[in-house]
């Protein structure tokens, strides 16, 4: 049935010619497994593109609602924390898979002439991943997004001269605001997915012109040449079914839960980058005053700037790795920095255990309707109700306090403490307080 | 359907041939095998969550709250009075205060009646006219008595009762509409 339909469509439209160019490629010495990066990138792109397209359903782009959309996706659309998820880990995945393909780009020698073009359209790619990072962490338009932003386009007001034209240019205005959530938005989900899918165009067509660069001794590219398909592309699925895997299982076990909606006047807000931008944050911190531009700026633009002309710089003719010794060397150095600035970052991070918000929320309840003038905590407040110090300890059950606020005589019979008019998230919010009040922490 | 053949369809149909699609045999079904399969369940990982996504807000009836309304002490016998509703409607993520308000009616007996504040013609604002004890509709003159029957006028059914309750002297209501023009009650 599907042959004799695929006859008949050829019969029309002669597609044999195009099924031979994009399943017969030769490739020097044959598929392998190493050659799969590319295409687990090229997958992850499509599967942030049809997540984000779903995501767009019942995302609102502006500061009213974005936050509460985000959270009706979370916990009322079925699927939806998992679709969310799907999103967010594969934007890591991304990250990944295109950080294994340069790497594995430059062991190869494969940037070498004559895929220089290749390379550099593969630097920009890679840009560009970065920018939809950057603009897609604002649009849940919580406290980490709204403050990571923040910091993000402060950094880009360090640029002598004209960053602080640059800042209002992407800020849309003098603050942080409404014009700034939709501009993201917009070069999120539309300028920048049609300059992603120009330039892949690009880098795949220099792939099918020069073709792909194979091992890198000739003695071994000759061994074999092997057509595409069935083995690479069969490797390639193999590699997309497990990635896709990896991120479902994150996406249901390890949940990307909001924070509390942005709120411009909290300032105490201290934000985290995502992981991919941690080692940039851990390096500014060693570098303050009149360098601090230079670290801002001056050093990723030359970063940059010998990432994309690469290939120009490096004229070693040889692709074996071992005949390039200062190539290696300097691209190890690199890692081990990044990696090592990633490493102190992720430490410390942990080191702090950050206030849960609802705890904070509780607390002030607590001073709200002068709890301490019958109850004690930590040698403060008054002796007529029971010390509260530890009560986390005593009484770790979340469910207890809420109905013990509501209405205290209904669970301790004979107590004298009084109702007190509380709203459920209150109740909740000091319910967090009280088993949060333990020895150990 | 005898397919369409021009020259250039035949010659490559040769040239595919004589790529030797039967050289790797076994291991070539096995490799293309794996590659459906792994396309499959990566589709369908995918169609299913992606599918009730959409769908889902489909699925859901809308939940139509009790709203108190006042208290039914305070209402006269046998005198309409138009109380209001005011109810938060939760559209998705947006939430909406919408203020309506509606005709109790408190019977000899005690029992009280909700009638529904759109005319069951066009759904016009109708109110009450105490010195003829009618409700009069002002768009196309219908006329209901105390009991909401129709009397005159192109109204087709009798006013529309609300479902509402009485708990602890407090009279709740659930708001609902109605298709107007019908002869039926058709909630909307
Ligand atoms: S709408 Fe009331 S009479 Fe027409």
């Amino acid at each position: 049935m599907a042959s004799k339909l695929y006859t008949w469509l050829d019969s029309r439209l002669n597609l044999k010619p195009i099924q031979k160019t994009l399943l017969d490629e030769p490739i020097p010495g044959g598929a392998s497994w190493i050659y799969v990066f590319g295409s687990a990138t090229l997958f992850l792109f499509a599967l942030q593109a049809v997540t984000g397209m779903f995501l767009a359903v019942y995302y609102a782009p502006t500061p009213d609602h974005a936050y509460d959309s985000i959270q009706f996706i979370e916990s009322e659309v079925t699927f939806g924390a998992f679709v969310r998820g799907l999103h967010h880990w594969g934007a890591s995945g991304m990250v990944v898979a295109i950080g294994l393909h340069m790497l594995q780009t430059f062991l190869y020698g494969a940037y070498k002439p004559p895929r220089e073009a290749m390379w550099m359209a593969g630097v920009v790619l890679f840009l560009i991943v970065m920018a939809f990072a950057f603009t897609g962490y604002l649009l849940p338009w919580d406290q980490t997004a709204y403050w990571a932003t923040h910091i993000g386009i402060n950094m880009v007001g360090t640029v002598p001269l004209i960053g602080e034209f640059l800042m209002k240019v992407m800020r849309g205005g003098d603050t942080l605001g409404a014009l700034t959530l939709s501009r993201f938005f917009a070069v999120h989900v539309l300028f920048l997915p049609a300059l992603l899918m120009g330039l892949i165009a690009v880098h795949l067509f220099i792939l099918r012109r020069v073709g792909p660069a194979g091992p890198w001794t000739d003695q071994r590219a000759e061994l074999r040449h092997e057509a595409f398909y069935p083995r690479q592309v069969y490797m390639d699925a193999v590699v997309m079914l497990g990635v896709f895997l990896v991120i479902a299982a994150l996406a249901i076990w390890l949940p990307f839960p909001l924070a509390d909606k942005a709120n411009p006047s909290d300032t105490s807000f201290v934000p985290v980058p995502e992981w991919y931008f941690l080692f940039y944050y851990e390096l500014l911190k060693y570098v303050h005053g009149p360098l601090e531009p230079l670290a801002t700026w001056v050093l990723p633009a030359i970063v940059i700037l010998v990432m994309l002309f690469w290939p120009f710089i490096d004229r070693n003719p040889a692709r074996n790795p071992v005949r390039r010794p200062v190539a290696i060397g300097g691209g190890m150095v690199f890692l081990f920095v990044v990696f090592a600035l990633l490493g102190i970052s992720l430490r410390d991070l942990y080191a702090v255990s950050r206030a849960d918000p609802s705890v904070m929320r509780g607390k002030a309840v607590y001073a709200q309707f002068g709890c301490a003038a019958c109850h004690r905590i930590h040698g403060e407040g008054g002796a007529v109700g029971p010390d509260l110090s530890f009560v986390g300890d005593s009484r770790p059950d979340r469910d207890w306090h809420v109905r013990h606020h509501k209405d205290p005589a209904s669970v301790s019979p004979g107590s004298i403490m009084p109702k007190f008019p509380l709203t459920e998230q209150q109740l909740r919010d000091l319910a967090s307080y009280m088993v949060s009040l333990k020895k150990e922490a | 359907m005898e397919p369409y053949k021009n020259e250039m369809s035949t010659e490559h149909r040769v040239e595919a041939g004589v790529e030797g699609q039967q050289a790797l045999g076994g291991r070539r079904t096995f490799f293309g095998w794996v590659t459906g399969v792994a396309a499959s369940l990566i589709g369908l990982g995918l169609a299913v969550p992606l599918l009730g996504y959409v769908i889902s807000p489909a699925l859901k009836r809308r939940d139509k709250p009790w709203v108190a309304v006042g208290s039914v002490g305070g209402l006269p016998v046998e005198q309409p009075t138009q109380l209001d509703h005011m109810s938060t409607i939760k559209d998705g993520y947006v939430e909406t205060k919408s203020h309506k308000a509606v005709w109790a009616v408190k019977q000899a007996g005690g029992d009280i009646t909700v009638f529904s504040p759109l005319c069951t013609h066009l759904g016009c604002g109708y109110h009450w006219d105490a010195s003829e004890r009618e409700f009069k509709c002002p768009c196309h003159g219908s006329v209901y008595d105390i009991e909401g029957h129709v009397l005159a006028g192109p109204a087709p059914r009798p006013l529309d009762v609300l479902p509402s309750k009485v708990e602890d002297g407090t009279l709740f209501v659930t708001y609902k509409e109605f298709k107007a023009g019908l002869a039926k009650k058709v909630e909307i």
